[in-house]
């Protein structure tokens, strides 16, 4: 018996999985959730094998919300969208469903999955690291909190750390830890506002205080919060590029 | 060119005979010679000015080859006189000399000023081309550009929907019918008003109903829309404005809230000004689906070309509840 979850913010979309879902009696759908945050939070309490995942959602989007999953089942996307399908096979996404969804093209993508789950050879979903499914830069991080979602606006960060698997988000309102690396939410936010002053940190540059020089050919740098970061040879480079020293 | 010919002739005429007193021969043969020259020459300048290809300095042009024509049938009109009237006179001849500066001045004045004129006229009729064309140019770009504006209905749009019609052909497949027609008569409007420029308020609203009755079945409950508008408000306006708005505020509304969303539609008439303002909910954190924010400046832009003024779309955001007013002027 297999449990399946069902994320889509339409009624209807949902309950058209559910009517096709309905001939495969080995899987059970054990919840059905209209948003990101629901989603996260069923995930964490069935543990299903499979989920069908829209993209575009209420708060945090579909990559968003599997990228705070720490072991994600197979996932099938569903979505008006054919933009993201390259994405969601880079993650191993079983398969990628465009509404309207068709029967035959939903059986394809069952019978595929069951054959995985009985051959024991479902390649788990990666993370996405990045999940910048919009054009441009994302404003925003979203991380877990004591199992709830949260959403820190990149205006509110102080600072970023490196911390091993881990990177520490600091914001006024404390800190996150969010598995992923430093390049990847580097990657993902203005290269404009911040600024990988070393191997370890990533600053935004509106909360750049004063840099004094450290030791040789290192700088360190006072933020407006307080704290003391770090700055390379290499990572005052790059300042110096963004403020146009 | 033939009156001028003549007129120039009258004067010359007029100027040797009755004012200099010259005998009536020679001033007829002086007259003709004179005349036949200038006129060649003011022929011979159109041609070289009218034909002169570049676009800059043509009034200074006009008056250098004026002047080498003006000098050129001064001569040949010297010579001529000389050769004809002049053989056995020396008297003709020293008053002819005399004469000489007199000549040339005049066909400098006149060589110069016909110049200028066609030089002139020239340029004028240069710059009428050129102001046709950029607005031809212009008129084809609006027609281009409104056209590609009212594509910008999304197709995302229309798959969710079949998605939805999908879903109810199994549960419910009344609703399913009902849903089809729905969209169905959406999709005619949209197709029907192409080519309309102007149509009535009520129009577009029930245009807006239909595209609202279909969001509805696809958002199910989360979806609310209050209408409050006042009786009667007779308005005309230009079609497809309203319906890239409320599908702006239905994405912001859903996709930065949770649970239930009321979005509010207010028309109002004030001062011969249809005033449309409609109102949802916002979450400055929440990251905005694709699409949105394209349809407010395509409107923006669209009302620029009808009614060349950018004050008639406003966007304001107020207690996590934002508000786009439209405004048309009746």
């Amino acid at each position: 018996m297999y449990k399946a979850i069902l994320i889509d913010d339409e009624p209807l979309a949902r309950q058209l999985v559910k009517a096709l879902l309905k001939e495969y009696t080995q899987i059970t759908v054990v919840a059905e959730c209209g948003d990101g945050f629901e989603g996260y939070k069923a995930i964490q309490e069935h543990q299903p094998d499979l989920i069908f995942l829209d993209v575009q959602m209420p708060k945090v989007n579909g990559f968003e919300m599997l990228e705070l999953v720490e072991t994600p089942p197979s996932v099938i996307f569903t979505t008006a969208f054919d933009e993201y399908a390259v994405k969601a096979f880079e993650a191993h996404a079983i398969d990628y469903l465009l509404k309207p969804v068709g029967k035959e093209r939903f059986d394809k993508a069952i019978n595929k999955w069951l054959q995985q789950m009985a051959a024991k050879q479902v390649t788990p979903i990666e993370p996405l690291m990045q999940s910048n499914v919009y054009e441009g830069y994302q404003h925003r991080i979203v991380v877990k909190d004591n199992g709830m979602i949260r959403i820190v606006p990149a205006q509110d960060i102080q600072y970023l750390e490196a911390n091993d698997d881990y990177v520490k988000i600091v914001t006024d309102a404390g800190s996150y830890l969010k598995k992923s690396t430093l390049s990847h939410i580097e990657d993902s936010l203005d290269p404009q506002q911040f600024v990988r002053v070393h191997r370890s940190y990533l600053i935004p540059v509106s909360q750049l205080m004063r840099i004094e020089p450290y030791e040789k050919e290192s700088h360190i740098a006072l933020l407006k919060c307080g704290a003391k970061v770090l700055v390379s040879k290499s990572g005052m480079a790059r300042l110096k590029k963004v403020l146009g020293w | 060119m033939p009156i001028l010919c003549i007129c120039i002739f009258a004067a010359h005429e007029y100027w040797l005979f009755y004012y200099l007193d010259l005998d009536p021969i020679n001033s007829l043969i002086d007259s003709v010679s004179s005349t036949i020259l200038l006129s060649l020459c003011i022929w011979g300048l159109y041609l070289v000015i009218t034909s002169y290809p570049t676009k800059v300095g043509i009034v200074l042009y006009a008056l250098i080859i004026a002047t080498f024509f003006a000098i050129l049938a001064g001569y040949v009109d010297g010579l001529v006189l000389r050769y004809i009237s002049g053989r056995n006179d020396d008297e003709y001849i020293k008053w002819l000399d005399d004469t000489m500066p007199l000549r040339y001045l005049a066909n400098w004045v006149i060589c110069g000023w016909i110049g200028t004129a066609v030089a002139i006229n020239k340029r004028t009729q240069e710059v009428k081309q050129k102001f046709q064309l950029q607005s031809d140019a212009a008129v084809l770009l609006k027609e281009a550009e409104l056209y590609k504006l009212r594509q910008q209905l999304q197709p995302h749009f229309l798959y969710n929907s079949l998605n939805s019609i999908s879903a109810l052909t199994m549960i419910e497949p009344g609703k399913a019918q009902d849903m089809i027609s729905k969209l169905s008569e959406f999709l005619r409007t949209s197709v029907k008003r192409e080519s309309q420029d102007k149509i009535p308020l009520s129009d577009e609203l029930l245009y807006i109903e239909s595209y609202l009755a279909i969001e509805s079945v696809r958002f199910g409950d989360r979806l609310r829309v209050r209408f409050e508008h006042e009786d009667n408000v007779q308005a005309i306006m230009p079609p497809f404005l309203l319906q890239p708005i409320l599908e702006n505020a239905i994405k912001f509304g859903l996709y930065g809230v949770t649970g239930e969303v009321t979005i509010c539609v207010q028309i109002k008439m004030i001062d011969d000004m249809l005033r449309v303002i409609i109102n949802n909910p916002f979450d400055a954190a929440a990251q905005m689906p694709r699409g949105t924010g394209f349809g407010l400046e395509g409107i923006r832009r669209r009302l620029y070309l009808l009614y060349a003024r950018t004050d008639l779309l406003e966007t304001t955001i107020e207690n996590e509840r934002y508000t786009t007013t439209l405004k048309i002027p009746q």
